[in-house]
Parts: C-alpha cells; structure tokens; sequence
C-alpha cells in the first residue's frame, strides 16, 4: 500500500479521536456531558497509572535489557536468557508454580463450603463468622507467617500439643518452617480472597432454580451438582485466576518462612545482590505471564474476572 | 394425584406471624387457588405444601399420609414459578427430563416423555433449544411441562402469569385451564389476580393477613363474599345500607324482596352489575364521574340518598346527560353478615 493509501486510512480515525476529544471538552450532548464526566472521574487514576504503573514497568523493562549491571544502557537479552537456561530459575519457576496452583485449588475448594454457608443460610454468629474468614485479607503476610510460627514453630501452642499426645519431641514435629507450614499460611490468607469473590457469585445463584430442582427430586447434592455449580462455575473460575495471581504474589510470609523458594524471593535476592538486569527480567517476565494468563483465562472461560 | 389436607397451619418467622390457623382441603383433581393481596401468606401457604417451610404448628397431608415433615424432594411435587426458574445451562428437553433423571429413568424414556409434554403443551420441536431464547410464555410452558413430567402428586403454581402481557396471560390462562382440568391434576394455584383465580380454579381460598377470610368457587366468593375484605378484593363492591323488616329490605332510595334476611339493620354488597340503566328504572341518579373502558364505562353515580355507587354501562346507551335512571336488579344483592362501611369513592372498608 502506498503512503499516500495508508494516510488516507488512518485520516478518519485520527478526526474521529479529534473529534471526540473535542465533544469532551466541549460537550454539546448528554452522552458527551456524560463521557467528561467519566473523564473527569478517571482521570486521577489514569495520571497514576501513567506515573507509577506504566512509567516504572517500561524502567524496569529497560534495566532488564540493559547491558551494564548499574546503568540502564546498551541492549541485550542475556538475562532473560539465564532466566530460560539456568535450571536454577527453572526450578524456581516451577516452584512458583505448583505452588501457587496447589494452594489456590485448596484455598478455593475451602472457599466453596464457606461461601455457601454464608449465602444460602442465616448462620448463628454469621457477623463474627464473616470478620474471622475476611480478617487475613488485612493481615500482612509477614504476620500470617508470624502466626504460624506461634502455632507451629517449635515453640508453638499446636507443636507443643501434638508432641505432648505423640510422646515426641516438639522440634521433630514442628511444621512451621517447611513447606506444609509455608502452604498453611499461603491459604490462610488466599482463603478469603477466594471467599469474597464466591460470595458475590453465590448471592446471584437463582434461588427458584435450585428449589425447583428439589421439587423434582433431586437431593441437596444434585442440586448442587446440576443447579448450583454450573452457576457459580463462571464465579469459581474468576476466583482460581485471582487467587493463583494472590499466591503468585505473596512476598511477606515467604521473608519469614523460607522453605521454598519461588519467583518473588528470588527477585529479592537478585536486588539485594545488585543483579539488577536478571531482576528486571524477573519482574517482566512475572508481569507478562500474570497478564497473560489472564488474558487467556478470560478468553477462554466465562470467568467473572477482570485483568 | 393426592388429596391435600392442610391443618391449623401456623407460621411464625421471629416475631411476624406469616400464616395463623390455615384449613384447607384440595380433593383430588381440583384445583384450587390461593388469591390475595401481597404479604398476606398465600405463598408461604404454598411453600409449606412444598416442603420449602416447616410449620410452626399444624399438619400437612397427602391423603392420609402427613407429609409435614418430609424433605421437598420425597413429596413427589411439581412447582412452577413467577420467574420460570429453568436451568439455563441445560436444554429445553434436558429441563422438562431433569426430574425423570432424578428418578433414575433411562435416556430415550425421558427424552420420549419431554417430547410428549413439550407437544401437548404446543411448544413440540423446541427440545434441543436454550431456554434463554424462548419468550415468557414458552418458557413458562417449558416449566409447567417440566413440573407435569414427574406426574407429581400436587402441582404447585405460584403466579405463574405474573410476568406475561396481559394478551399472552389471557391466552395461557385459558390453554392452562383447560389443560389441568384434562389432566385431573390436583393443584394449588397462588396469585394477587382474582381473574386469573377466577377463571383458573375449581374453588378460590381468598387470604388475608395470614388468614383465609373465605373458600368458595368462584360464584360463590364474588356474589356471596363472606366478608368486606373478600367483597372488596374480589371485584368491585357498593356497600349500601339498609334495613330488612317483614321480608322486605330498605335501601333508602328502593325496596326490595329479602325474604329470609335477618330482620333489623343491614349492609348489603351490591356489585356493579346489579344497577342498569334504563330510561324507565325507578332510582335517578347523577353521574360524577365516568371512565371509558372500551367494552363498557366505569362510572360512579350519586344515589337520591347520596351514596356513591360504582357502575359499569354499556357505552352504546349512555349519553352525555349527568342525570340518568337505574334499574336494581334484587337477586344481584347480597346481605352480609358483617360490620363494613364503605368510602366515599364507595370502596369497602372492613371495620
């Protein structure tokens, strides 16, 4: 196509985005009135966006290619290609992965019962029911991990307990600081994340349909089975992707509780090492996969998500 | 299908009481209708039938077995609701065979036996649809099919016909009737719309306020409502005053035969149909206020004794002339035995 051919082209969009820009400013309809005050809404976050989001993620993007360790010049792939080569990052990815998979299946199939319970009946103490399933979700990692520690370290009220009944000696069956006591408290705190998203599903689950279902004969479990679950399906997955995004993250309990290492200790060893161009590359690399598998979540399932 | 026997029913959530000392009987093969304004217990009446509610106190049977305490899905019912309530995820046909599947009957027999109903319910070839894309009325068709193809026991509706226009609900209604009455089904029947429950039902249990206030068929509870509320929420009602000595009732501004009346003061129930105008009637009578309603036109008149009476008359005959005459057909009256007053606007108030 000539340049002429391409201009012509693209001419219409760009007086399209002129014009609309212009009926924001200067709005002469409700729809436009409408759009600036969106505008107007958005705007602080769009500033922040471009400030702390975009600007900073292009930076690191920059380092992770950069060809000197302290300075952001030159162009190579060389840490992105240790990160694919050394097995040691492989198997620090792997890690992330089972992990982050095997915690959020368990945290979202802990989730399930719970939001059911808390939607479908009126529990006794539901109040303080709901502020102990949601309270991790303010709770720093850093203190979760603590709290495993005062239950499971070898000190800890549960270790001592069970050493007591097992006539053992409390360091032999502490858990807190292994994998099981890592998994224990990436759930506790996955758990109500998991819970808030299947509450909002189950709060539109038809209530009609699953009694109809009853009517006809099928038990509470059928129900469930034919009625219920195809319709907080789409609220489960949405709930998977979130939570496996929230193990991905986790940083805090993993400072405490160093029995695995996964992607965002090992990002905190290369900055603490001055690696900073293998550091770089972690990070984008993180932010791709995290965006892209949810990308593809969505695009291939009826997750009620967003990116 | 089963006789349903409900018993001094009483449901109390918290502090509300919901129902208070519900009888009812549905013998076999009837259907009958549960009519009354919103909150007044009908639904949780028949909710309690299903197995959805316990009853505070009282019984629920199905002929001679009580069922008050059996599980929805032992009770053999069919229910069909306001909302449809389908399963979205399975077909048309897969909805009409869920309760067949729950009863463990193999594939083809379900499949047959949706095809069947789907057909009589002249929605036949729409098996392998989405439910979300059929309209209100197929889909209500697809949940009484649905309901019917467990041959339930009792067959439970509530308002079923709420959410449909009002040409389609026509339609349904009389298709539904007739279909029920075919079927020998026994059913309770719920709606706020008494000619919908007028012209579904066998009998109609008007409710209030968690009470029956009257059982009747149809005739009975719009020409002899047993009370003001029933007179006023089913129809429109005249209250009138009058007294009743030597067989005779005096209205004020007429006297009528009342043969069998108590003697002493009366309030009569008057519906609109029991005045005619006739250029030779005997009662003249102001018009203050007329409605066109297309088949006829509401009006309300002022009686010689100031009482405002609320008459439907033939658009053909009536002019624009304020002073017109009635006539008062007597057999159209009914003497209650019940303290009402009426409004201004003739409305009755139960005191």
């Amino acid at each position: 196509m000539s340049t002429s051919g391409r201009i012509a082209d693209v001419l219409p969009a760009v007086r399209g985005a002129v014009e609309d820009l212009g009926s924001v400013a200067v709005p002469t309809t409700e729809r436009d009135r409408e759009r600036r005050r969106i505008a107007a809404l958005c705007a602080p976050f769009a500033v922040l966006l471009v400030v702390a989001g975009v600007y900073p993620l292009l930076e690191v993007v920059r380092i992770s290619v950069s060809v000197e360790r302290f300075e952001t010049v030159g162009f190579t792939l060389s840490a992105y290609r240790t990160l694919v080569t050394d097995p040691y990052y492989r198997r620090v990815a792997f890690n992330t992965l089972w992990f982050a998979a095997l915690t959020t299946l368990v945290s979202v199939a802990l989730a399930v019962p719970i939001a059911h319970a808390l939607e479908k009946y009126d529990l006794p103490g539901e109040g303080l029911f709901v502020t102990l399933v949601s309270f991790p979700i303010s709770l720093p990692g850093i203190v979760a991990a603590f709290m495993m520690l005062v239950l499971f370290g070898n000190n800890g009220v549960l270790t001592n307990v069970v050493a007591t009944f097992a006539g053992a000696n409390p360091t032999d069956v502490a858990v807190a600081v292994s994998v099981p006591g890592l998994f224990l408290a990436f759930v506790y705190s996955m758990v109500p994340r998991a819970t808030l998203i299947l509450r909002g599903t189950y709060a539109e689950v038809e209530e009609a349909a699953e009694e109809a279902a009853q009517a006809l004969g099928a038990t509470p479990l059928q129900t469930f089975r034919y009625v219920t679950f195809p319709q907080i399906r789409p609220g489960i997955t949405g709930a998977l992707i979130l939570t496996f995004r929230t193990g991905l993250a986790i940083f805090g309990t993993l400072i405490v509780i160093q029995t695995l290492l996964v992607w965002t200790l090992q990002l905190d060893r290369e900055l603490s090492a001055g690696a900073f161009p293998v550091a770089g590359a972690m990070a984008t690399v993180y932010f791709v996969f995290v965006f892209g598998f949810t990308a593809l979540g969505l695009r291939y399932t009826s997750a009620e998500v967003g990116l | 299908m089963a006789r349903v026997t409900i018993d001094s029913v009483r449901k109390v959530y918290d502090d509300t009481v919901a129902v208070e000392n519900v009888s009812l009987t549905v013998p076999d093969g009837e259907i009958l209708g549960l009519l009354g304004p919103s909150g007044c217990g009908k639904t949780t009446t028949l909710r309690t039938v299903a197995g959805f509610e316990t009853p505070t106190e009282g019984t629920v049977a199905f002929d001679d077995e009580d069922v008050t305490h059996v599980p929805p899905e032992d009770r053999n019912i069919g229910l069909v609701f306001q909302t449809y309530a389908l399963f979205d995820n399975m077909t048309v046909g897969e909805n009409v065979a869920f309760g067949l599947k729950m009863r463990g009957v193999d594939p083809a027999k379900r499949r047959a036996r949706a095809e069947e109903l789907l057909e009589l319910l002249g929605i036949g070839g729409l098996s392998d649809r989405d439910p979300q894309t059929l309209s209100g009325g197929q889909q209500q068709r697809v949940g009484l099919a649905r309901a019917l193809a467990i041959e339930p026991r009792v067959l439970l509706l509530d308002e079923p016909m709420t959410g449909l226009d009002a040409k389609l609900k026509r339609r349904l209604r009389n298709e539904l009737g007739e279909l029920l009455d075919e079927l020998g089904v026994t059913a309770l029947y719920v709606t706020h719309d008494q000619a919908e429950a007028m012209s579904m039902c066998d009998r109609i249990a008007v409710m209030n306020d968690g009470h029956v206030e009257q059982v009747g068929t149809p005739r009975e509870v719009y020409e002899r409502p047993a009370n003001a509320f029933v007179a006023d929420f089913v129809g429109t009602a005249n209250v009138l005053d009058g007294v009743v000595s030597d067989g005779t009732l005096d209205l004020g501004f007429e006297r009528v035969p009342a043969a069998g009346a108590p003697e002493g003061p009366a309030t009569v129930v008057a519906r609109p149909e029991a005045f005619r105008a006739d250029s030779d009637g005997e009662i003249p009578v102001a018009v203050t206020e007329r409605t066109y309603q297309g088949d006829h036109v509401r009006a309300t008149v002022t009686l010689p004794d100031e009482t405002a009476v609320t008459l439907r008359l033939d658009p053909a005959t009536l002019t624009d002339d304020e002073n017109v005459r009635l006539t008062l057909d007597p057999t159209a009256l009914h003497v209650t035995d019940v303290d009402v007053e009426a409004d201004s606007d003739g409305a009755v108030i139960p005191n």
